[in-house]
């Protein structure tokens, strides 16, 4: 099923240059694509509360259970690889941070399933599986961000099929990159398949390039055409334009690969969580993609030499998860997230810009035209050579202009008034105001924008967590 | 870099724990002032940080100071016109350079007294507070010092601005929490406090010499019209703002200027400016349609000439903090502001000038204006609600 093309005019695309290439490598070709350490992160996922299944010394197989969320049990977070436990890392108040697993060297073990022609078509035993292998922590739900609760009921499942963050992944590639992964068409179209024996499947894709995609000939989903600047791709905006979340209901997300994933495991029996991720940015030797399991150890060798201090972003670099830092900022934990498509290496910006309040500047990106380089974009004249790097840019101040949000975000809500409700907490507010439809990284590119430089995206986080504890969910 | 090395050597004893741990805002101030601060996203979180990465290049600093660059056409021509007036009402013969030097010295005292006064409380406040001294301070400074009448005494001067700070903007919790405009506020001050200071015919002309007893009257456009006096200025001196008036609201095309960088940069919301001009215009076309005195049969447009309308609409009335802030909201504040400030000027014999009580009145609306628009949004999602619900249940 098609739709028409739903086009957006609010938005920014931020032009930073590095993005992947259409070229596959194994990330570590001499040990069959299999690297020594991966860690599973509880801090991946919004309010897990984890209570371990595992000590250090167990041996484990590809999709042995390691911990469970104490608020949603039951639902086990796997190992990505065969192996041993090698260490249970803590941080403050005996915080668990990740559960790191040494691979066996050679062959892996993954845990089978056994999947009859039946089950494909029965929603029940469809989630029972899911939540058996672990896959249903891929699964999102919105409002809140958290997984969904086993039995509960979406009213639809949203998938985006095309990125428009900086630094853009490119999933028709993805899907048909290798023969030998679970990420293949294939295997795409049965997760998309099973999954609508849930509740109905929107996929979402770019009007511009997807329209002759095998993508947009997918079965068991309404398909969407989204045009416009990001967050055209951000599945946030495709939920309000194609079904509005409204007080009480739920939808879910999953990326691209995790359905892949899931197609996979319905079609072999097999627990597979093999991904194709982007290694992407201005200092990437070659940026191109690479063959890994969830929670690889990410190398520093790709980058280019002399490229200083680097900081490594799971995700997109407007929304994404920085690895933890050294106090020299330098990165010091290099684990992979969970349901991560790229991994993007921006410059930090820590130092110190003399009269930077002042001086006309050609090589700073900005929207507010208050740079040259702004002004001149505004013409049609990038540029070339503009710095992306970690720098603020400035001080926090009290929010102050006014206006600069209202252009970037392509949803029907006042962001300045949504996000000073999240900042006095009022619940009711919040609500009224549309907290439901977001999550943080709807608003990411306010974050980017603001002269005040708040964090905006932790006190939507924040607001959000204070109105799920108030709904008890 | 030598002036890196300066303040890194200077940073520990001002930073927690050192010697001049109260003075850290102050310094931070100067340090910040010179160099962009180097926090990176994330800030000192060591751990994993969830957010944007990656910053636009603007911040306040930048904004504030794209400000003051606006009003500096204003500013300089303040400063002739000032020597001019002077000239003028003497019958001096001075050259441009002479008239500029004279309205130079006589601004100068004005403009240290308004920042030294108004920045001493800010750094106060902020030292007092644990917080960074904020910017705002630096655009407040300057617009008061260019709203006054020349002649004012700077006793009077500094008692406004310090008014203008702690009543209008640090009780309320500093710069972006203040719902008036401060540097109205400052002038309102002077002109509900010290009325034959500020209004008249006698204040508007420097004296060129050091004692003030010599006045000499200059009246001001609107003065002329409140007295039912002719016009002596045609509209083009009105417009290139030769004129008497406060320091530097009288050269609408200075203003343009401005008005013009600011809209270049984005920086002012042209909505306010727009919707003020058509508001004032409308309340002027509608008053001529009356006709009922000579006031109300001034052409519409010589309302955008005179007094302190094209200054308050460029760079009092889009201050984002104490402006409506929606889009809609926006258009209505502007279009009030335009018609509110016309309509004083024409039916209220008390106040010359308009414009100023129009933009103080709807900052006290716009929270309001804003709760309306936004209203609107939360009612249309509560009925999306009701809707979803009925579908549903049935």
């Amino acid at each position: 099923m098609k739709s028409d093309t739903i086009r957006i005019t609010k938005g920014l695309d931020i032009p930073i240059p590095g993005a992947a290439q259409r070229e596959l490598e194994l990330l570590f070709p001499s040990h069959d694509g299999v690297q020594y350490e991966y860690a599973v992160k509880p801090t991946d996922y919004v309010g897990v509360a984890p209570r371990l299944l595992v000590s250090e010394g167990d041996s484990v197989i590809a999709g042995s259970p390691l911990f469970e969320d104490k608020n949603n049990p039951g639902i086990p977070f796997v190992s990505p690889v065969s192996g041993t436990v090698k260490a249970i890392v803590r941080g403050e108040k005996r915080k668990l941070l990740s559960v790191i697993v040494e691979a066996d060297e050679g062959l892996q073990r993954n845990r089978q399933f056994k999947i009859t022609d039946a089950d494909l078509t029965d929603a029940e035993k469809i989630r029972e599986m899911l939540v058996e292998s672990g896959l249903w922590n891929m699964l999102r739900q919105r409002p809140f961000g958290i997984v969904p609760r086993p039995g509960s009921q979406p009213k639809a499942i949203f998938i985006s099929a095309f990125d428009s963050s900086p630094l853009p992944v490119d999933y028709d590639y993805i899907l048909q990159a290798h023969r030998s992964l679970a990420q293949s068409r294939e295997n795409f179209q049965q997760g998309i398949t099973v999954l609508s024996q849930i509740a109905p499947v929107h996929l979402s894709l770019d009007g511009k390039s997807q329209r002759d995609s095998f993508l947009a000939n997918t079965a068991n989903a309404t398909v969407h055409f989204f045009e416009g600047p990001h967050p055209a791709g951000l599945v946030g905006t495709q939920i309000a334009y194609i079904d509005p979340i409204n007080k009480g209901e739920t939808v879910w997300t999953i990326g691209v690969q995790d359905v892949a994933i899931i197609g996979h495991l319905f079609h072999t029996g097999t627990y597979k969580p093999d991904r194709v991720v982007a290694f992407c940015g201005p200092n990437v030797l070659k940026p191109i993609y690479y063959s890994l399991f969830a929670g690889s150890d990410i190398p520093t060798t790709i980058l280019k030499d002399g490229s200083g201090k680097q900081r490594i972003i799971c995700g997109d670099v407007l929304s994404g998860v920085s690895m933890r830092r050294t106090k020299d900022n330098i990165a010091s934990d290099s684990f992979l997230s969970a349901s991560c498509d790229k991994v993007c290496f921006i410059p930090e910006g820590d130092y110190y810009d003399f009269m930077g309040w002042l001086r006309p500047n050609l090589r700073k990106f900005s929207i507010s035209r208050t740079f040259l380089s702004g002004i001149l974009s505004k013409i049609k004249i990038q540029c070339s050579k503009i710095d992306f790097d970690t720098s603020k840019h400035g001080s926090q101040r009290p929010l102050f202009v006014t206006g600069e949000f209202e252009k970037l975000v392509p949803l029907d809500i006042y962001p300045m008034q949504l996000i000073k409700a999240c900042i006095v907490g009022d619940i009711e507010l919040m609500e009224n105001l549309g907290i439901y439809e977001v999550e943080p990284e709807d608003l990411a590119l306010c974050e980017f924008a603001d002269t005040s430089k708040t964090e905006i995206q932790a006190i939507i986080r924040e607001g959000l967590e204070k109105v799920r504890k108030e709904l008890g969910l | 870099m030598k002036l890196r090395d300066f303040f890194d050597r200077l940073k520990p004893s001002f930073s927690k724990g050192g010697r001049f741990e109260k003075l850290s805002s102050t310094f931070e101030a100067f340090e910040s002032f010179a160099f962009t601060p180097n926090t990176v996203t994330g800030g000192n979180m060591r751990d994993r940080y969830r957010g944007c990465h990656i910053r636009d290049a603007v911040d306040l600093k930048r904004t504030i100071i794209t400000v003051v660059i606006a009003l500096l056409p204003a500013l300089l021509f303040g400063m002739w016109n000032i020597g001019y007036q002077t000239s003028m009402a003497y019958g001096l013969d001075w050259g441009f350079w002479h008239r500029f030097w004279f309205g130079f010295l006589r601004m100068l005292p004005i403009i240290v007294v308004s920042y030294v006064v108004g920045l001493s409380i800010e750094f106060l406040f902020a030292e007092i507070r644990h917080e960074e001294v904020s910017e705002g301070f630096i655009g407040t400074g300057l617009i008061i010092s260019m709203i006054v009448p020349v002649t004012v005494p700077l006793w009077q001067l500094a008692i406004a601005v310090a008014f203008a700070v702690i009543i209008g903007k640090e009780v309320f919790g500093g710069s972006g929490y203040n719902f008036l405009n401060p540097a109205l506020v400052a002038r309102a001050f002077l002109f509900f406090s010290y009325p034959s200071h500020m209004s008249g015919d006698h204040v508007w002309i420097a004296s060129p010499f050091h004692f003030a007893g010599d006045a000499i009257a200059g009246a001001t456009p609107l003065g002329q019209l409140m007295a039912s006096r002719p016009l002596t200025a045609s509209a083009f001196d009105m417009f290139l703002g030769t004129i008497p008036g406060s320091t530097c609201e009288t050269s609408v095309l200075a203003i343009l200027l401005g008005a013009a960088l600011l809209l270049i940069t984005g920086i002012a919301s042209w909505r306010i400016m727009l919707s003020i001009v058509i508001g004032g215009g409308l309340m002027g076309l509608l008053f001529n349609a009356i006709g009922a005195n000579e006031y109300m049969q001034l052409p519409f447009y010589c309302h955008y000439l005179m007094g302190g309308f094209a200054f308050g609409c460029v760079f009092m009335a889009t201050d984002p903090v104490t402006a409506a802030q929606t889009n809609a909201g926006k258009w209505i504040y502007g279009f009030l502001i335009g018609a509110f400030a016309v309509a004083l000027r024409v039916l209220n014999p008390a106040y010359p000038e308009g414009m100023m009580l129009a933009i103080l009145l709807m900052n006290c609306f716009a929270p309001l204006i804003d709760h309306c628009v936004v209203a609107i949004n939360i009612r249309r999602r509560k009925k999306r609600w009701l809707a979803a619900e009925r579908r549903t249940n049935r």
